[in-house]
């Protein structure tokens, strides 16, 4: 029946207009929304009615509700803040540790062994002085203090590493639960044929942020829920079920934490080692690797003075006439315990004869020239020599994930454009389209008038 | 390409943060006159810093040494000299009274002031420098000679010497033991006098005469002991040049590979406060440019 149609078309076209300019509504909305992916609306003919001469058309429908969306550079986005993860982590905690080697400014263990050596030399130039000994004592005093106060820094800075290591298991798992419970909500509404678009954007965002604290692998399955795998094929997500990460205290690495899985049965087990990127793999690295690697190099370099220093002190004489003494405590061959144990200055070993004292100086000399030796525990170079390899690589350590950091971050924000071009919203763009779809919807209410009139005409007829 | 507000937004930001990172940098170097102050500044660069650090302190170091052993070495010199005057002095004295036109009591009255000489000889033999004898090999917490009953002398220091570091595995002596210098060698000058006063209270001419050839013996003796602590003077002073001038050099390479080229960093400024001024306007300009300007 003509008429009737003219109001039907008329209807579908202002339902369908208002469903237009309810998502253009939605995405001006959503202009801020972090992960927010542009919706767009696609609208179809109606089924034709058969009529003569041929088919007539019936209006408009929206046919679905979409999100722009490329999901080449989603992945791609994703694996970048995996790799942004990793290097922030990793960056910022050894640009807390760059201060213990303050010697560009005079400070550090390298000014400390010049300070040292350089009052053992008044002590050799002038061996009766008790104020050049004192000096030479107070010296040796504060470069043990540098050692422990580094050793102290170093092993803080683990400790901050591993209750970051800690708290970023939470976040995984507050986020694995939280993206198990979309794939629930996504699965329940898209099996009555819904397009879960917001939930979906929701869960994306989740996904990011697991990314940016472990490497993940996902695959998704027809009912549209996901299955998250990190490490070697440990599912984090298997739809609506999670798997935990705990954090367990390993006693074999001092108490610091374990990264182990929880499959649910049986112990959980390490998957630390094989964490590629993200936050907790760069995490791992400086509290695992560069920290103990910068920790044994002190040591080595503590023990190695400890060992010549008191080996050839007990070879030479005091004022006093004593001997045989050791000028560092034995014991102490590590960064952290390092400690001077001779307090009197007279006994400070210059003389290498009894009758000597206390002008000679000859114990002293050797001992001073223990600066200009090389010894086979740090490869056959002195001590200023290896404390200046150790700070060069640790420099090189650093300056690599600075310099890589800063290629992800220019990386990222790329990616990060493309991915705004493709599903960001532009408002000029909703402007226009509200626009177009306003004017629809004038037209659309002008035929219904239009149809009223008709059937006013028709009616009127009956008079 | 479809250009979102978000993207507008992002690039912006993420620009102007980079431009004010580098400005902050540039700014940084500038204010604290350092290039490197930290390792990852650069990694070798620093590990040569730490390298050339110790160099120049071993280098002033050794000034430091040098210095203490120049003061040592002076009064040394010094002493010599005067030791050389006296003994002149008392050989002048020693041929008066072996002439023969000198009576007994003429070479008694000589002999006095021999003594004189004899116990200043004890004063300039233990020479302190700070408190240290200067002639007492390493026994340096007493003085060296000490006058025992009539003239005799006796040394009590010991025949040790003690060195100094001047250099990369250098050393040099700064002291030469006073048994050497006054009481050993060829003769020893105390007991040269001590007979030289008994053949002349003894009015004993011939005695005198053997004085006069140990006097000349003493004369060659403190010659050979100047002519050594000319000779350590001599190696100090070329060990202070030579350190004086690596260490001028250290300085200089460290100030080059450490400090803030001024040039540089006040230009890198200037570029980033431009481009930072330039993003801030072309942003604004982007932002006007809205349709929802012209919708009213």
């Amino acid at each position: 029946m003509g008429i009737t149609r003219l109001l039907d078309i008329g209807k579908s076209a202002l339902f369908t207009t208002q469903q237009a300019i309810s998502v253009t509504g939605h995405n001006i909305a959503n202009v801020d929304t972090p992960g927010y992916s542009r919706q767009q609306i696609t609208l179809s003919e109606n089924v034709p009615q058969d009529g003569s001469p041929g088919q007539i058309g019936t209006g408009v429908q929206a046919e679905s509700i979409r999100r722009s969306l490329d999901s080449f550079v989603e992945d791609q986005l994703l694996s970048s803040r995996e790799q942004l993860g990793q290097f922030n982590a990793s960056g910022s905690a050894m640009a807390r540790l760059e201060p213990l080697f303050g010697d560009a400014n005079n400070q550090g263990i390298g000014a400390g062994l010049n300070d040292f050596f350089g009052a053992l030399q008044d002590v050799a130039t002038n061996p009766s002085d008790l104020s050049a000994r004192t000096v030479f004592l107070s010296k040796a005093t504060a470069l043990a203090g540098q050692f422990n106060q580094s050793a102290q820094a170093l092993t803080a800075a683990q400790q901050s590493i591993d209750h970051q290591v800690g708290q970023t298991i939470t976040d995984v798992n507050r986020l694995t639960s939280q993206i198990s419970g979309l794939n629930t909500k996504i699965a329940a509404a898209e099996s009555s044929g819904q397009q879960a678009n917001d939930l979906r954007d929701e869960r994306g965002v989740a996904l990011a942020d697991l990314g940016e604290r472990i490497e993940i692998s996902s695959i998704e399955d027809a009912t549209g829920q996901l299955t998250v795998f990190a490490g070697r094929g440990h599912a984090l997500v298997d739809k609506e079920r999670t798997y935990q990460l705990v954090g367990v205290p390993d006693l074999s690495n001092n108490g610091l934490l374990d990264v182990r899985y929880d499959a649910g049965a049986g112990s959980p087990t390490s998957i630390a080692p094989v964490i590629q990127s993200g936050r907790l793999k760069g995490l791992l690295d400086v509290r695992d690797q560069t920290i103990p690697s910068l920790q044994s190099s002190l040591d080595t370099l503590a023990s190695e003075l400890v060992t010549q220093v008191n080996q050839q002190h007990r070879l030479g004489f005091g004022l006093d006439g004593s001997t045989n003494q050791n000028f560092f405590a034995p014991a102490g061959t590590t960064a952290g315990t390092i400690a001077v144990s001779l307090s009197n200055v007279r006994q400070i070993a210059a003389s290498s004869t009894v009758g000597g004292v206390p002008g000679n100086n000859a114990n002293a000399l050797v001992l001073a020239g223990l600066r200009t030796t090389d010894f086979a525990s740090f490869g056959d170079v002195t001590f200023q020599e290896y404390y200046s390899t150790i700070a060069g690589n640790f420099g090189s350590a650093t300056q690599g994930i600075q310099s890589n950091l800063q290629a992800q971050q220019v990386l990222h924000d790329q990616l990060t454009s493309q991915r705004s071009s493709v599903s960001g919203v532009s408002m000029d763009e909703e402007l226009a389209n509200l626009l177009q779809y306003q004017r629809s919807f004038e037209a659309a209410s002008r035929m219904i008038v239009v149809a009223d009139e008709l059937f006013q005409s028709i009616l009127s007829m009956k008079r | 390409m479809r250009v979102s507000d978000q993207q507008l937004y992002g690039s912006t930001i993420g620009n102007l943060q980079r431009t004010k990172e580098r400005m902050v940098t540039a700014q940084e170097q500038i204010a604290s006159q350092q290039r490197i102050a930290k390792p990852s500044d650069d990694p070798s660069i620093f590990g040569q810093v730490i390298l050339d650090k110790s160099a120049l302190a071993d280098n002033d170091q050794w000034m430091r040494n040098i210095q203490f052993g120049t003061a040592r070495v002076a009064v040394a010199d010094q002493t010599l000299g005067e030791t050389q005057n006296l003994i002149g002095r008392v050989r002048e004295l020693a041929v008066q009274a072996g002439s023969d036109t000198t009576s007994a009591q003429g070479r008694v009255t000589i002999a006095q002031e021999v003594r004189q000489l004899h116990r200043q000889l004890i004063q300039l033999a233990n020479t302190e420098v700070a408190g240290q004898p200067v002639f007492a090999g390493t026994k340096t917490n007493a003085p060296p000679f000490v006058l025992g009953t009539g003239d005799t002398v006796s040394y009590q220091g010991n025949s040790e010497s003690q060195s100094i570091a001047v250099g990369p595995n250098q050393t040099t002596q700064i002291v030469l033991p006073g048994d050497q210098v006054f009481t050993g060698g060829t003769t020893n000058i105390f007991d040269d006098l001590s007979n030289l006063l008994t053949a002349l209270e003894g009015n004993n001419k011939a005695g005198i005469e053997v004085g006069i050839g140990s006097l000349d013996q003493a004369t060659a003796q403190i010659s050979l002991a100047q002519g050594q602590i000319g000779a350590i003077a001599n190696r100090l002073d070329t060990a202070q040049g030579t350190s004086q001038v690596v260490s001028e050099a250290l300085q200089h390479v460290l100030s080059d590979q450490t400090s803030t080229d001024l040039a540089t960093a006040l230009t890198e400024l200037q570029l980033q406060e431009t481009a930072y001024q330039a993003t801030s306007q072309t942003f604004t300009r982007l932002f006007d440019s809205s349709l929802l300007k012209f919708l009213r």
